[in-house]
């Protein structure tokens, strides 16, 4: 009797589980997220967690649109930023999350020219000694912002 | 699809009032339903009266008036913001409406995307 009881207990249980489980998972499955961020590397947290949390959804089997990088942001396109070897390297850290995962990482071009962040072809046009962009980032206009507002789910923004 | 953009701060310290409008106006040039509200700091944008040009800035009031231009209809600010900053004389533009928190409380619950900066 005792061994029907907990039968029916675990039987029921199951049930209980099953259905809000893969009612979580086709939620989190299709969210089709961008990420705003706003802040510079190493000035404030919000650009490291903008990272961390770009990793964690893709990790958890959501979609990333883009990212879109404004402001002081832009600096995480830099390919010259060098931190000390026994700190996090947020550079080197987009880069190798871009080529994993196909990434869409995008920097405001305006923001970026104003901050002496150019790459090979900007630098032609403005007739500059050299350029700076990682080859993993695009430069691009703020109607990527407006098209990923269109396309996504959730904009997400780090850093003010 | 409608965006809420969410001024916060004053004009001239950070780029950031700049750099939000730049947004609303890329916003509304691709045609996309998108309103502003001012709040906090960011009401000393709207007064009238600004000499930015000392100081090697561009006159934020004026990219404000040429708001409508690009089809932006709906300026909001914080009656409660500008009351406890003491904010009269505001800059001349037909768009902009003064709302109280309640409004607010409803223009974010009608937003599908809202962007604070």
């Amino acid at each position: 009797m005792l061994g029907f009881l907990l039968l029916c207990e675990v039987v029921y249980t199951q049930h209980e589980i099953k259905p809000l489980t893969l009612h979580c998972k086709i939620n989190v499955i299709d969210m089709n997220i961008s990420i705003l961020v706003l802040s510079a590397p190493y000035s404030s947290q919000g650009a490291h967690s903008a990272f961390r949390y770009t990793q964690a959804a893709l990790k958890s089997g959501n979609k990333i649109h883009r990212v879109f990088f404004y402001q002081d942001a832009v600096h995480a396109g830099s390919c010259l930023a060098t931190p000390p070897q026994d700190e996090f390297d947020l550079y080197t850290a987009w880069q190798a999350l871009k080529q994993d995962y196909d990434l869409d990482l995008v920097i405001c071009i305006a923001a970026a020219a104003r901050r002496g962040l150019i790459n090979e072809q900007e630098a032609t046009r403005h007739n500059k000694l050299s350029h700076n962009v990682s080859e993993e980032f695009e430069l691009s206009g703020l109607g990527q912002l407006v098209e990923a507002c269109a396309m996504s789910d959730r904009i997400i923004t780090f850093g003010y | 699809m409608h965006i809420l953009l969410v001024q916060q701060s004053a004009p001239y310290g950070s780029s950031h009032a700049k750099e939000a409008l730049d947004i609303a106006l890329t916003a509304a040039t691709f045609e996309q339903d998108i309103s502003i509200l001012f709040t906090g700091d960011a009401c000393y944008q709207l007064m009238s009266n600004q000499f930015p040009e000392h100081i090697d800035q561009k006159n934020i009031s004026h990219m404000l008036k040429a708001l409508p231009i690009y089809g932006l209809e709906e300026v909001l600010v914080d009656e409660d913001s500008l009351n406890s900053r003491g904010i009269v004389n505001l800059t001349d533009s037909p768009v902009l409406k003064k709302i109280t928190k309640s409004d607010i409380k409803k223009i974010y619950q009608s937003a599908d995307t809202v962007i604070r900066l």
